[in-house]
């Protein structure tokens, strides 16, 4: 017999819980500011009351710093970088201090998680590279999702401190939510495409970004007095010249693109549930909670993933390619 | 227009509200683009809805981008500069 009701409750409870959830929205969407002033223009002076209402937020794009260490600032996300971090390190030994044949617990969240991401390493990369990027993919993928679920815990940005210039600064705020955060991720993700690519491809990666061969030859060929050919091979020599330093222009594009997509969708992110709250401060940021869960993972996801497919590109070599086809 | 009303201020806030707009423009036709491929996708061959929805979803998050850099730009012009 199927049980009756849903989500485990009786319809009664569900219906009791969803009357009551609509009547919070509509006060706060009523009280809160966008609804007290369209009420107000009908004549009509409605307010929550101080404790429940949120003050107007002020983003900050800078990053405010807690303390300093001689000359040194130690700003709220290198905290919540540190807290990343020590997370990630203490659920990996707690996962893997009694390892067992058939995990269970921790241990089988864990196992499911890094299988998912090396299978996706190899899909991209192939058997033999699958397993040499799968640290520097993980890595990253790992920081990224843990510091944007950790950031959305309720209350992780409404502890305060008061700076010495009497103002209140949050203790904490997410690390990815810092322009230097993303950009080290990127510069690591950059140093990691061109270490892998100078030790598969050795010099053959560099020639890549010089590539002078075409033009020699046709220097060769004007000296050797095929003035007709020569010109079309120096002419097609400085396009190749050319080509090589768009790809190495594009090489320091990349690093700007990761720093900027991460960190515009992690500060968004947080601008949005503070302007949410403000706005209706019941329920509503709820919706928001649950999308910025999803922009976390995605983020995570195009970051990674984006590493990956640099990665398989530098070190694929540029003339086995072209002899394939 | 008045020039009185003019104020840096005015001009600060039309130029991040502008900046947001025309940067939203792009994207939006982008994805509207990329939802009506994966509509047609599905469509023809509804059992590939895992790979085309994640396909989607990547391709929308670096359109998307594009608009977050426009989103940046308003905040810096509207807050900092």
């Amino acid at each position: 017999m199927p049980k009756r009701g849903c989500l485990g409750c009786s319809f009664p409870v569900i219906i009791g819980v969803a009357v009551i959830v609509l009547a919070l929205l509509v006060v706060s969407l009523l009280g809160g500011p966008v609804g007290s002033k369209l009420l107000g223009l009908v004549g009509i002076h409605f307010e929550l009351p101080a404790w429940a209402s949120v003050l107007k937020p002020e983003p900050k794009l800078p990053a405010e710093a807690i303390l300093h260490v001689g000359g040194f600032l130690i700003t709220n996300t290198m905290i919540a970088a540190w807290i990343t971090t020590i997370v990630l390190v203490v659920v990996s030994i707690l996962a893997t201090r009694r390892m067992k044949l058939v995990p269970a617990g921790l241990q089988a969240l864990l196992e499911f998680v890094l299988e998912l991401l090396l299978n996706f390493c190899n899909s991209v990369a192939g058997e033999k590279n699958g397993r040499k990027f799968f640290p520097v993919v993980a890595t990253i993928f790992l920081f990224v999702i843990v510091n944007a679920c950790l950031s959305l815990i309720p209350g992780y940005g409404s502890i305060v401190v008061i700076e010495a210039g009497h103002k209140m600064v949050p203790l904490l705020r997410g690390a990815n939510t810092d322009l230097n955060v993303p950009l080290v991720l990127a510069l690591f993700s950059f140093v990691a495409v061109e270490y892998f690519g100078i030790r598969t491809l050795k010099l053959r990666y560099l020639k890549k970004f010089i590539n002078v061969s075409k033009l020699g030859s046709g220097v060769k060929m004007l000296f050797m007095g095929k003035v007709k050919s020569a010109f079309a091979e120096i002419f097609f020599g400085i396009i190749d010249v050319a080509v090589g330093l768009l790809e190495a222009l594009s090489e320091f594009i990349r690093i700007v693109s990761f720093t900027f997509r991460l960190f515009g969708n992690m500060t968004a992110g947080e601008i949005l549930l503070l302007i949410a709250a403000f706005l209706v401060p019941w329920v509503f940021p709820v919706i928001f909670y649950g999308l910025e869960l999803l922009v976390g993972l995605i983020q995570a996801v195009v970051f990674g993933g984006l590493t990956l497919v640099f990665l398989t590109m530098a070190v694929a070599s540029h003339d086995e390619h072209s002899e394939k086809h | 227009m008045n020039p009185e009303t003019m104020n840096p201020e005015t001009l600060k806030m039309l130029a991040a509200g502008l900046a947001m707009g025309l940067g939203a423009l792009g994207p939006g036709i982008g994805i509207g683009i990329l939802g009506y491929g994966a509509m047609q996708a599905l469509g023809r061959n509804p059992e590939a809805r895992g790979p085309i929805m994640t396909n989607m979803i990547l391709a929308i998050a670096f359109a998307e981008a594009i608009a977050i850099y426009a989103l940046i730009v308003a905040i810096i012009i509207a807050l900092i500069a």
